[in-house]
């Protein structure tokens, strides 16, 4: 018995072995890599030999008023647009959940702007708030309001960001929300009526706890995803005007391709990943507090 | 005055017609059992009255008050649902007080009501306690807590018992029937399980395809069955029935002839052919017996009795003799019929005749 039980051990790693190694390879070791690779100063040009520098990079990294610029228009578009993809996705849900009048046509169409690459989106925003040829400056010009410099002045370019994230992604939280909708129990819901509950309190007491799980899943999924806004800050506004616009992602791509100083940009993709783990852990912990109340 | 009434409701769900117009008269205080084979309309029926449907067609009463275009919490029910449908998220308390404190009860009436429920309940050491951590018993009993501090005008339960284990079954229907006893509350109780009917109602409404074949107390329904559905519905073992022809006051089939009763012979006269009813348990030695001769295929000893399976021609047929009656299968054996508990259908209606 002890026998065969030691013989099954030695084969367990024998299997599992291969996989082992392929997740050393494939995800480990690049990782290391450019962890390595962040503790020395690389230059491709004009290139240098490496040197190494220790902590240096982060400590330019933290010492630099672009990093913490960048830093927070990420925070800014991040927390905003995915408070508003919350609640305007929830409210989308409940009312495809429970069949609002036109819900079928907005069925067949919601999820349409989720499909289009980010930066197609980027694009057609551009033209949208384009200063001289955008519908949105000619409704403006019509309302007696002049042209508005959407993506030229920082808070408006910023406030357009988030507009078109907030397009975006709405889908997913709506889909997602819905797909949690339509799997609590019905009885629950008609015990609530059955018990003249009114609808706003069941919403409250009843629906909003009962996804509160999902809901923290939810926005978590969007809080990482939206850190990494790039794609369309890099098409709209390429980070300007100056670096205003320019996010944690954008700051990285711009100091390994256009400076190609790559130990510099590996130290910021690893500062980019402790900001999103920091907020990430900050953000679960306080989630937790709130769903042990219900759990 | 009826407390709760329905008059010629119907219901379909698209083209389909489950409850044809069905009507039905509720006293107050009284304990309504709807039961009837799965599908037949029983759920859609209580829903109905709760509100969670709305009738196709007719109209619903309740306490005297026309609600059959109300929302569910205009009438005043409290509803016990067949998997409690308890809130997840609360605790026993709050799931039991939860109602109260939307409708602006003041607190130390909730307090009072939610207490008073669960010591009647058994639930005071597990108020605390998410529905997730109670056993099916226990989340069933505060399914009733909930419905019962409304102290609502009516009581409706959906299978409330299903879900539990045998012995608890047995428990929780004399809790049930005590409870309704004691607070006098109209309720409206639906199960497939006919004992369950049986031992609680004081009225058993037997549903077949959305009409009501017969209404009547338990009694009533076991002794007088209203036609051939309800006779075979209610009892257990059910019901056996031979088709028979009336002749000189004797049931025949076969060559076997059974001597009726002087009233059922006055009553059926001579005619063709009838279905002659006759519950297993009535096989049995009495003062106007009639003995029937069959084909024993099996035998299941029970303990206090024993149940022989067998035949009469093609027919099959169940009797509940003593356990110690010798019968072999495969072997002819003969038992008294006590005649004074012969049924008697037509063919064609199925109704009693
Ligand atoms: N929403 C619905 N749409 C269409 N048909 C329905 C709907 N709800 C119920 N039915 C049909 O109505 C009939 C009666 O259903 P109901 O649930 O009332 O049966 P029941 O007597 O409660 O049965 P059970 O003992 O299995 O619970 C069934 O044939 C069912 O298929
Ligand atoms: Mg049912």
């Amino acid at each position: 018995m002890a026998q065969t039980a030691g013989r099954g051990d030695s084969i367990k790693h024998a299997f599992i072995g291969p996989a082992f190694l392929v997740v050393l390879v494939v995800t480990l070791f690049p990782l290391i890599y450019a962890l390595v690779i962040s503790f020395q100063a690389i230059r491709l040009v004009p290139p240098l030999p490496p040197r190494f520098v220790g902590f240096g990079n982060y400590a330019e990294i933290l010492s630099s008023a672009r990093f913490w610029g960048s830093m927070w228009t990420t925070s800014v578009i991040v927390f905003i647009s995915v408070a508003f993809q919350y609640v305007i996705g929830f409210a989308l849900a409940l009312a495809l959940h429970h069949n609002v009048a036109g819900a079928s046509l907005y069925r067949v169409t919601f999820l349409l702007p989720m499909f289009l690459a980010p930066v197609c989106v980027a694009l057609i925003a551009r033209m949208v708030f384009h200063p001289y040829l955008g519908p949105v400056n000619d409704a403006m010009g019509m309302l007696g309001a002049g042209n508005i410099p959407f993506l030229t002045e920082p808070n408006l370019a910023i406030a357009v960001l988030i507009t078109i994230e907030i397009w975006q992604w709405t889908p997913f939280v709506a889909l997602l929300m819905l797909a949690g909708l339509q799997s609590l129990p019905g009885e629950v819901f008609e015990a609530a009526k059955v018990d003249n509950i009114p609808a706003w309190r069941r919403f409250r007491d009843i629906t909003f706890p009962m996804l509160l799980p999902l809901s923290v899943a939810v926005v978590f999924i969007r809080l990482i995803e939206g850190f990494k806004v790039i794609d369309t800050v890099f098409v709209l506004t390429g980070g300007g005007p100056g670096t205003a616009t320019e996010t944690l992602t954008l700051f990285a791509y711009n100091e390994g391709f256009k400076k190609f100083n790559l130990g510099m940009t590996s130290a910021l993709s690893f500062t980019f990943l402790i900001v999103v783990i920091v907020f990430g852990t900050l953000y679960l912990a306080a989630a937790q507090r709130v769903t042990r109340r219900y759990a | 005055m009826a407390h709760v009434a329905l008059k010629n409701v119907t219901k379909r769900f698209g083209s389909v017609t489950v409850i044809p117009p069905l009507d039905l008269e509720i006293e107050e205080g009284e304990f309504i059992v709807l039961v009837g084979p799965s599908g037949c309309g029983k759920t859609t029926t209580l829903r109905m009255l709760a509100g969670l449907e709305t009738a196709t067609s007719g109209e619903i009463s309740i306490a005297g008050q026309e609600v059959t275009h109300a929302r569910p919490g205009e009438r005043d029910c409290a509803m016990v649902f067949q998997n409690y449908a308890l809130y997840p998220h609360m605790t026993v308390r709050d799931n039991i007080g939860y109602a109260m404190r939307v409708h602006g009860t003041d607190k130390a009436t909730i307090d009072t009501r939610v207490n008073d429920a669960a010591t009647l309940l058994g639930l005071v050491p597990l108020l605390d306690r998410k529905p997730k951590n109670l056993s099916g018993g226990q989340r069933q009993r505060v399914a009733i807590g909930r419905a019962l501090v409304r102290q609502p005008q009516v009581f409706l339960f959906d299978e409330p018992l299903s879900n539990l284990d045998a012995k608890l079954r047995v428990e929780m229907r004399t809790e049930i029937k005590l409870l309704q006893r004691r607070l006098g509350t109209t309720t409206v109780y639906v199960t497939h399980d006919q004992v369950e009917a049986m031992t609680m109602a004081d009225r058993v409404v037997v549903m077949n395809a959305g009409r009501i074949e017969q209404a009547a107390d338990p009694i009533t329904l076991y002794e007088h069955p209203a036609n051939r559905f309800v006779a075979n519905f209610i009892g257990s073992p059910a019901m056996n029935f031979l088709t028979a022809r009336i002749e000189n006051g004797a049931a025949r089939f076969g060559d076997q002839s059974l001597a009726l009763t002087e009233e059922d012979a006055r009553r059926l006269g001579d005619r063709g052919e009838v279905i002659f009813g006759i519950r297993p348990e009535h096989m049995r030695e009495a003062e106007q017996a009639a003995a029937l001769t069959f084909m024993p295929d099996a035998v299941e000893p029970l303990g206090p009795h024993t149940l022989v399976i067998g035949r009469v021609g093609d027919t099959k047929l169940t009797a509940q003799v003593d356990p110690r009656f010798g019968v072999t299968p495969g072997t002819m054996c003969t038992v008294q019929v006590d005649m004074t508990q012969a049924h008697f259908f037509d063919p064609e209606s199925e109704a009693r005749l």
